[in-house]
């Protein structure tokens, strides 16, 4: 009942060979960055490493640089150093729009962009305790066969709740991971399933080093994010929108948006047409709230109804759609 | 107790005597405590919401290295509770377990992972039965009784008339009715609960240190659970981390930390999780209320006619004073010359609920205020208006027998109504925005203690030594809202001297007199009135003394700024150490007491049930509420509050205007997202993520008034100030939510789905509405 945090060992690296060295020499371990999702789940009995790989000693993994190829972030940067970030506030707006709104202050002064991104799912009946959970026969996501949400399918609906995957999807972001297996950069998209009980496509002993996004011209591109939530602050998004708007020289815009919180796996809107010059914008925020609507699957995961987490969230995508268009008209 | 008096003190306001410790993180808590030598505590809590106990096996988790003590139901066979005729509840289960989360045996480790394994050790044998988790499942006339005395799942009934119902209703103009449901919520106070026990196996004596409101109660029910004679137990209450009401009667892990440190022989320390505290509940219960109100056309009303139905959880604890004080505070606000009130308190398979801010007035409160506001509309009067209509004088008794002294609901109403510009302002808000108001009032303190011995409501004692300083000993327990802290101004202000001069010692029952507990508002209002006869006692003394040194009549010395002289003439100046010299010098140390006795016509009508409700004096508040709700996630914002309150006299202004905003921010959490969830009675909502309180983000500019009816009992005509403001919140943001949207919303809290929801059907209706004309 109680939330003792288990016995483990801590290892301290101090380059990404020596923690890819000690994962391979224990690999009941889990590498370690903020701590503000798996030190939480441990406690609640939901991850009993032997071996805690603590990656924030490693150099490589915390810097924040700009060339020609675009921005570059060291995986284990924490959220309130990247939201703070004059050029990312500038032309990443989407990025430090959602580093904002990720639980509270505290949470991001140590919280890091790769924990976020490899963020467990989250589940109404995942995310207790384990008397609560043994209570209730576990679920197919941990230590049971059932899924509470959806008895009848095989697979845990348990979604992704990060709030930087989708801004960093909208920008095109890629992500370089290390392995055992050396080095080797994927689209973030491809980082993700849609699967609650395993949705990070890593490999066994991966973890991610840097992410990296293409370069952006603030004159053409805007970005934002929202967020479904109850509270300003603390919450979990119930579903999470992003949005770019790129506005090309022969006049056309292009809408990019990606969705969290409603899926296991955070993901690009499909079927966008882009918006030739002269059409009627409105059309296309109505296409966008529809697709929206229709393309995510929010499930009983949580207190809050998921009609009401589909609803809103594609009523917020066509907000935030109108909002950047109009900015890229004012110039 | 007149206000008259010239006050050094009293009245300005003076930050918490024991606040450095606090921000500085210097303040001791009882998860704090030394444990170098305690054992770790931990309970095993039913798997299960409902069912027959049919065998506990501990053998295996007993012989676990490192385990000193485990103890089940068989240990204790003593019920406890707050309410004498309604102890129903075992610290541990016993022959059958009611709710998911009810403890059912502990183990005493010498670390706190040993006694978890243990727990997983422990072989539990259930044999299910049927489980109710609404009022209305628990009621089927096929049900299961949770409780074989009460094979309807009724804890209690409670029906009233008062007044010629059918005449009054009969002379009504208009008559307005609705259902309202108010979700159950839970106090969530920042400390989770813990708790020390300490066992001194060679004398038999206990001493048990808590997150108690009510550290004498602990006291009573540990005596009765332990089989103690009350002597050898010792309570201490140390820092505590808010209360709300959560810790107003004794709690399960209280009793058996008690037991477990007996059965170690040893010292216990439990510290439970925010879960375990969660799942301890005593939070306010789920509410349906069936409200009708009659008007005249002039927005008078003639008759109300309420039904409450509660959904109280598995055990009684304070549940039949939370459902009589349901339907008793639906007098004391307005006059109304008929009310009828059916209660229904029900037992269902979820954590007991009890006592909380506002206890028992708020989801009544709620539906009052939204209803008057609907009527307002209808009769097309303005809401100020309509409650104008029907203030009541002071002093007067309400028609069940409640004694008003002193009412300043009249300028509440004319301060928040300026303060805000009602009228220029609530006429212009633009779509999506609106101004909404409602009123409250709350008891300072019951009348009549649930524990009844006859003894005065609250005694303190006063010291004063050889070192000049003075000591109040008191067992009123400061739980965050200030009591110390009025108590040292109380003191101070009538004795004339500095509070630095003053120390406050509370809440050790080998020290300080015995107290009932900070629960209803009582402690300023009882407290303050002993501490204040207590320090005239003390004055008059010093007075004696003074007047012997100063060869004057004991009634021409004056004593201001810790200086004695003969009517402020300088050449006879003495300092407060010179006269204190004096005064000792007489007779050593000198202790004195002060008392405070409700007077009996204090005490509620002679109707069954008539002593809830019943107080020295009513606070009042009106205030005003501005919200804005987005119009695509149905999110509420509060953009600002004026809140006043009539306290009758404001002893420390600060505390007074912090418990104001306090009681604001309480009503906005219940209002726009606290709720308690289950799934199957699993609570979904035991932690701080999913129990959704309202952030600093979310906290809107709160404009504070405070009002001063000087009410003719109260110390220095001070009345109660933590609650009143409460339950006119969430009516006030209904109101308001109500102009920004159009919809009239039954259901708390306000919650963007809701909202959503409601938005949705609204549309759905008048489509069918355009529909139906189409095709006629």
């Amino acid at each position: 009942m109680s939330e003792t945090l288990p016995g483990f060992r801590l290892t301290q690296p101090e380059s990404v060979d020596q923690a890819v060295a000690a994962m391979r020499a224990e690999p009941d371990s889990r590498f370690l960055a903020g701590g503000t999702d798996l030190i939480v789940n441990m406690r609640r009995g939901l991850a009993e490493p032997k071996n805690l790989i603590d990656l924030n000693g490693i150099a490589e993994l915390r810097s924040i640089t700009q060339d020609v190829d675009g921005l570059h972030i060291g995986a284990a940067q924490t959220l309130r150093e990247i939201g703070e970030d004059e050029d990312i506030r500038h032309r990443y707006c989407a990025v430090a729009q959602a580093c904002d709104v990720i639980a509270g202050p505290g949470h991001r002064n140590v919280a890091t962009v790769g924990g976020n991104l490899c963020l467990d799912t989250r589940c109404l009946y995942y995310n207790q305790s384990h008397w609560w959970r043994k209570s209730n026969n576990f679920c197919l996501k941990y230590k049971g066969d059932i899924c509470h949400v959806a008895p009848v399918g095989k697979r845990c609906r348990a979604p992704f709740c990060g709030d930087l995957a989708p801004v960093l999807m909208v920008h095109g972001a890629e992500i370089e991971l290390a392995g055992p297996d050396g080095r080797r950069r994927i689209a973030l998209a491809d980082l993700y399933e849609e699967d609650g009980a395993d949705h990070l496509r890593l490999a066994p002993q991966e973890f991610i080093v840097s992410v990296h996004v293409p370069p952006v011209d603030a004159a053409s591109v805007r970005s934002g994010y929202a967020k479904v939530r109850v509270r300003g602050a603390i919450d979990f998004p119930l579903a999470g929108t992003a949005v770019l708007c790129n506005k090309h020289d022969n006049g056309s815009m292009v809408f990019v948006v990606a969705l969290t919180g409603t899926n296991s796996r955070p993901f690009l809107l499909g079927g966008v047409d882009p918006v030739a010059p002269g059409q009627n914008l409105d059309e296309a925020f109505d296409q966008l709230e529809k697709l929206v609507q229709k393309q995510v699957s929010p499930q009983r995961t949580t207190t809050t109804a998921a009609h009401y987490r589909r609803l809103a969230v594609a009523a917020l995508t066509r907000r935030l759609a109108r909002e950047l268009a109009a900015d890229l008209a004012d110039g | 107790m007149t206000s008259l008096l010239k006050h050094t003190v009293a009245g300005k306001p003076i930050p918490l005597i024991d606040g450095p410790e606090k921000v500085t993180g210097k303040a001791r808590y009882t998860a704090d405590l030394d444990v170098c030598d305690s054992l770790a505590g931990r309970i095993l809590r039913s798997p299960v919401s409902h069912g027959e106990i049919i065998r506990i096996d501990v053998s295996k988790a007993a012989e676990l290295e490192g385990v000193c003590a485990i103890i089940t139901g068989a240990d204790c066979p003593h019920t406890y509770g707050v309410i004498p005729i309604a102890m129903n509840e075992y610290p541990l289960a016993r022959d059958k377990v009611r709710y998911r989360g009810e403890p059912v045996a502990a183990v005493a480790a010498v670390d706190a992972r040993t006694a978890e394994r243990a727990l997983e050790l422990i072989q539990l044998e259930i044999r299910e039965l049927p489980a109710y988790y609404t009022a209305a499942d628990a009621r089927a006339p096929d049900a299961v009784p949770l409780h074989d005395e009460k094979p309807d799942n009724l804890e209690r009934e409670v029906h009233n008339e008062f007044g010629d119902i059918a005449g009054s209703f009969a002379s009504a103009d208009r008559i307005f009715s609705a259902r309202f449901d108010c979700a159950e919520v839970n106090h969530a106070q920042m400390e989770p609960h813990a708790v020390l026990a300490e066992y001194d196996a060679e004398r038999d004596r206990l001493t048990l240190q808590s997150v108690s409101q009510v550290p004498f109660y602990v006291h009573l029910m540990l005596a009765r659970c332990l089989e103690m004679d009350t002597s050898r137990i010792r309570v201490i209450k140390p820092f505590v981390g808010g209360g709300f009401g959560a810790r107003t009667e004794t709690l399960n892990f209280e009793l058996i930390a008690g037991l477990l440190a007996r059965a170690a022989r040893g010292t216990v320390m439990m510290r439970l999780t925010r879960e375990e505290t969660i799942i301890t509940h005593r939070g306010r219960p789920e509410t349906q209320v069936d409200l009708k109100i009659g008007f005249t056309r002039d927005g008078r009303m003639t008759a109300v006619e309420c039904e409450v139905v509660q959904r109280g959880g598995a055990y009684a604890g304070y549940g039949l004073v939370t459902i009589l004080y349901a339907g008793a505070l639906l007098h004391g606000l307005y006059d109304i010359p008929a009310v009828k009130y059916d209660g229904y308190r029900v037992y269902a398979n979820l954590p007991p609920c009890g006592a909380m801010r506002g206890h028992g007035t708020v989801d009544v409160r709620h539906a009052f205020e939204c209803l008057l506001d609907r009527a307002a509309r209808e009769l097309d009067l303005d809401p100020f208006a309509l409650r104008r209509a029907n203030l009541l004088d002071a002093p007067s008794r309400t028609l069940n027998d409640l004694m008003i002294n002193s009412y300043g609901l009249s300028e509440c109403l004319a301060r928040v109504e300026a303060a805000s510009g009602w009228h220029e302002r609530k006429a212009a808000m633009p779509p999506g925005r609106g101004l909404g108001m409602a009123c409250s009032h709350y008891v300072s303190g019951a009348a009549k203690p649930v524990h009844w011995t006859g003894e005065p409501h609250a005694v303190v004692n006063l010291k004063l030594d050889f070192d000049g300083s003075i000591t109040v000993l008191t067992g009123a327990a400061d739980i965050g809202q200030g009591s110390s802290t009025m108590v040292t101004v109380a003191a101070a202000d009538i004795l004339g001297v500095d509070v630095a001069r003053i120390r406050v010692v509370a809440n050790d029952s080998a020290i300080t007199p015995k107290d009932n507990g900070s629960y209803s508002s009582r402690v300023t209002f009882m407290v303050g009135n002993a501490t204040i006869e207590a320090a005239k006692r003390l004055r008059e003394i010093l007075i004696d003394a003074a007047a012997t040194k100063l060869d004057a009549r004991p009634e021409d010395i004056e004593c201001t700024a810790e200086t004695f002289s003969v009517r402020g003439g300088e050449q006879s100046m003495m300092s407060f150490a010179e006269i204190a010299t004096a005064a000792l010098a007489d007779s050593g140390t000198i202790t004195v007491k002060g008392t405070f006795t409700c007077p009996p016509e204090a005490q509620g009508g002679k109707h069954r049930g008539g002593a809830v409700g019943s107080t020295m004096g009513f606070s009042y508040a009106a205030q005003v509420v501005e919200v804005a709700v987005d119009p695509d996630t149905g999110v509420v914002s509060v953009e600002k509050v004026w809140a006043a309150l009539d306290c009758g006299f404001a002893i420390n202004p600060l505390a007074v205007e912090g418990q104001i905003e306090g009681s604001v921010w309480m009503g906005m959490g219940q209002a726009l997202c606290e709720e308690t969830r289950y799934a199957n009675g699993l609570p979904v909502h035991a932690g701080l993520l999913d129990y959704r309180m309202p952030t600093i983000v979310e906290s809107p500019e709160i404009e504070v008034h405070i009002v001063e009816s000087n009410d003719p009992l109260g110390p220095f005509g001070a009345k109660e100030a933590g609650e009143g403001a409460l339950s006119g919140f969430p009516p006030a943001l209904a109101n308001a939510v109500a102009q920004a949207t159009g919809l009239d919303i039954d259901d708390l809290p306000l919650t963007p789905d809701r909202i959503t929801e409601a938005r949705i059907a609204e549309r759905r209706k008048r489509r069918q509405a355009t529909n139906r004309k189409a095709s006629e």
